[in-house]
């Protein structure tokens, strides 16, 4: 099926949106002193990226569980390597 | 029975007489935990669910040696170690559900799973712990990240809350 172009732009809408809200979560969670803004959606989260450590996982995997009822479990933590990833796995498993 | 988590462990009645919901004694809680003198904490453990949540006692006294130094003419219980107490607790907690997966029995010989204190977060201490206070502590588990475990706590002494803590503690796996 193809999609409209309304369809199309109302989901990359929503998208961008989720992604504006995971950028803020983690923000705020994490206590980083980043603009949440100035977080590419590409951006690693570990290592050069947003610098966060391993620790950080298990923060940011409780938020994503307060915030969106969405579990990370051991075998999904590659969803924890970029903002992208992240915002996907959010996405799929969300209700 | 203050408890505010339902024990679903039965609960057993020390030897003398003192009935009070005991689920673990002290000897019970040094199985299962590698801490020892002058680091070993937790008087008492008086509700359990393992893998989830546990309630403990610690009585406070004089004679603790801590207290000689901590502070000499003012004695206050450390507010690190009552940090510590909940981490210990958090041991108790998923070293209880470790021996039930092992061999079924609510106490085994799982001292060596017990890891490291990992994170230490938004800790608060809103009153001071003095000698003659008994403290009673609430740990729940949460998520559960590899070997990281999220855990918050609170210590109370009455009905006053005199700290909560949410931490991160790391479990050892067992050997392959």
């Amino acid at each position: 099926m193809v999609a409209t172009l309304e369809e199309t732009t109302s989901r990359a809408a929503a998208r961008q949106q989720l992604c504006g809200e995971v950028k803020a979560l983690l923000v705020d969670r994490l206590a980083l002193e980043v603009d949440p803004a100035m977080i590419g959606d590409d951006q690693p989260l570990f290592g050069r990226g947003l610098e966060l450590d391993s620790i950080d996982t298990l923060e940011l995997a409780m938020a994503i569980e307060e915030q969106y009822g969405v579990l990370i479990t051991d075998d999904e933590t590659d969803s924890l390597l970029s903002l992208n990833r992240l915002v996907d796995h959010v996405e799929a498993n969300r209700s | 029975m203050t408890a505010s988590v339902v024990p679903v462990v039965p609960v057993q009645p020390l030897p003398g007489g003192r009935g009070d919901s005991v689920v673990l004694t002290a000897d019970e809680i040094a199985r299962l935990l590698p801490h020892r003198y002058p680091f070993f904490m937790l008087d008492r453990v008086t509700a359990l669910v393992p893998g989830v949540s546990a309630e403990a006692l610690k009585n406070v006294s004089a004679a603790d040696t801590i207290l000689a130094g901590h502070f000499p003419g003012r004695m206050i219980y450390p507010g690190v170690l009552l940090v510590e107490c909940v981490a210990q607790l958090a041991a108790v907690i998923y070293g209880t559900a470790a021996a039930q997966r092992a061999g079924g029995d609510l106490v085994g010989d799982v001292s060596h799973r017990v890891g490291y204190l990992a994170e230490i977060r938004q800790a608060k201490f809103l009153k001071p712990v003095v000698p003659g206070d008994q403290v009673v502590f609430k740990a729940t588990s949460g998520t559960r990240v590899g070997a990281l475990i999220s855990v918050t706590g609170q210590a109370s002494v009455g009905r006053d809350v005199v700290m909560t803590a949410r931490l991160a503690v790391t479990e050892r796996e067992e050997p392959a």
